[in-house]
């Protein structure tokens, strides 16, 4: 494969991947103005459109054409550097996310991820790490009680958390013996079991961390808009605040549902019985019914973590801490010593 | 007897099984395939209750006036009672009655054959509260509440109600639902479509 050849596909990807991330963040607003609506037995957006279809597209206007303000106090760089500092690293974890099996498109085959690299499980928590910063520098920079307050909470939580996802994405990574994503999917298909049924206290920490980390329902006390007035956002205007929940509650769920499909419940892979093989009902759409299968597995987590995010109140935040370190830690450690026993048992 | 105050906190088991996400995610799942309750408000609109305290409005004199009070304060008034307009016998008792010393301006007018008729009846809408009193203190049925509650307007002018306005609402009052039977809600079969819970088994009263 040509140097040239080679570009232009990263090219295509990054482009298909940044233009499908960010088309369906915008239109998951209205899939939770949806969901949130139906909870509480009201119909939701219904007059721009279809069924408030086109919504999103108004919202989007209007938050353009919305008058930028910044505040008298604020720090300018910082300021406008948050923004960039969260929609950044919260799109780059879909660099190492692989969307389906290896396809074979105009004589190349290519893998439908971006970058496989054999630390890509390092490299999306690292990405997920750097989250915090947009959030810190936010509620810094605008100069605002709220948002601080707001911004050392989230602060607190995924300090918390980061530790918690980590030893919990550590069983998955000991049974695949492999930190690359692409591996880890490959490592499920050979085994033939999905990762979820070997490690369901794992898997339930993930989700715990998942929540903690996107700054969902029961963890959401750093927007608390009872309390907070919306957190590190308050002063933000415009596109700008339009920009924060956008990547925090719908790109950063995509992506670490992503990875919660990868490390569990085998990427791209069809229906699982446990050590016997995969069912899959799309079978004549040949190597495209992985893209199915990827989908379909991030919509329903999408829609779980919804339910959730439209059911639970919200613990403090000493309960949140205590349960970041004093359940969830030692689960997930102790779900590593089980693993330990398990993992040589695994052919492949 | 032992009564049951409140749910026991959960033991181990089911902290550790998420009984209490559970069972409040079965609630909400419910609910979010259930026919949704809400009146699309701009396109749909419930009805008011006959008695709401709404806009208000002069009843005209059209032969339902109760009598013979009416007759008894047009005799002492010295009124004009004119067909198609407004009842009003100028007695001042709704300013009286009126917690609020501005917001009535009632005047009335001399005719030729030395009768009165009113001239003059503004309401300043803005420092209403829509208590209700004028109208129970009205002896003549002529000041009422009508069912007008979207009193949005863009200038502090509409806001007054004179005596055309308060005669053409009373006029539209009369002919829509001054016959109605005086139920607290009219179209309990919509409600009931819509809500459902509120399981009304009312005996219909027949034209009251």
């Amino acid at each position: 494969m040509s140097i040239v050849a080679l570009g232009i596909i990263i090219a295509i990807k990054v482009v298909v991947i940044l233009a499908i991330i960010l088309g369906i963040g915008a239109y998951l607003t209205l899939v939770e103005r949806k969901v949130a609506a139906h909870i509480q037995r009201r119909p939701g957006p219904m007059v721009v459109g279809w069924h408030g279809l086109l919504q999103p597209l108004a919202d989007g206007i209007k938050l353009l054409t919305k008058e930028d303000i910044l505040p008298s106090s604020a720090n300018f760089l910082l300021y406008n550097l948050a923004i960039v500092m969260a929609l950044v690293p919260a799109s780059l974890v879909f660099a190492v996310v692989p969307f389906g099996p290896e396809i074979h498109v105009f004589g190349y085959d290519i893998k439908p991820i971006l970058t496989d690299v054999n630390i890509g499980i390092i490299m999306a928590f690292a990405f997920g790490s750097l989250a915090v910063y947009g959030v810190a520098l936010s509620g810094w920079a605008s100069n605002s009680k709220y948002a601080l307050i707001g911004a050392l909470r989230k602060a607190g939580i995924i300090i918390s958390y980061e530790v918690v996802i980590t030893f919990a994405a550590l069983g998955p990574i000991m049974l695949a013996k492999s930190l690359s994503t692409y591996d880890i999917v490959m490592a499920q298909i050979h085994q033939k079991v999905w990762y979820i049924f070997l490690q369901p206290i794992s898997f339930v920490v993930f989700v715990f961390a998942l929540l903690a980390e996107t700054g969902r329902v029961p963890f959401d006390i750093q927007e608390a808009e009872a309390e907070l007035v919306t957190g590190f956002t308050v002063e933000y205007g415009g596109m700008k605040f339009g920009l924060f929940p956008l990547v925090e509650w719908y790109v950063e769920v995509l992506s670490l549902s992503s990875i919660l499909t990868v490390l569990y419940l085998g990427g791209w892979s069809p229906i699982n019985i446990p050590f016997v093989g995969f069912v899959d009902p799309f079978f004549f759409l040949g190597p495209w019914s992985g893209f199915i299968w990827f989908i379909i597995k991030v919509t329903i987590l999408f829609l779980l973590v919804l339910w959730l995010h439209w059911t639970l109140p919200r613990y403090r935040i000493d309960q949140i801490t205590t349960i970041a370190w004093k359940v969830m830690l030692p689960l997930a450690l102790f779900n590593i010593l089980i693993t330990a026993f398990i993992a040589p048992l695994l052919r492949g | 007897m032992i009564k049951k105050v409140f749910e026991k906190p959960l033991n181990f088991l089911e902290t550790i099984l998420f009984l209490d996400f559970i069972k409040g995610m079965s609630i909400t799942i419910r609910h979010a395939f259930t026919k949704t309750i809400t009146t699309h408000y701009p396109y749909e609109k419930l009805t008011p209750p006959k008695r709401f305290r709404g806009f208000f409005g002069h009843k005209t004199v059209n032969g339902l006036e109760p009598q013979p009070v009416f007759d008894e304060w047009v005799d002492r008034m010295k009124i004009e009672p004119r067909p198609g307009k407004s009842r009003c016998v100028v007695c001042y008792l709704c300013k009286k009655a009126c917690p609020v010393p501005d917001l009535f301006e009632i005047d009335g007018g001399k005719l030729e054959n030395g009768k009165k008729v009113v001239s003059v009846f503004n309401m300043n809408l803005m420092l209403c509260t829509f208590c209700g009193l004028c109208v129970d203190a009205c002896p003549v049925d002529c000041l009422f509440q009508s069912d007008i509650h979207e009193t949005a307007s863009f200038s502090r002018k509409d806001s007054i109600l004179n005596l055309e306005k308060l005669e053409a609402i009373g006029k539209s009052w009369q002919d829509r639902r001054e016959h109605e039977p005086d139920r607290i809600w009219i179209d309990d079969d919509a409600r009931q479509a819509l809500w459902r819970e509120n399981k009304l088994n009312l005996k219909r009263v027949e034209n009251a």
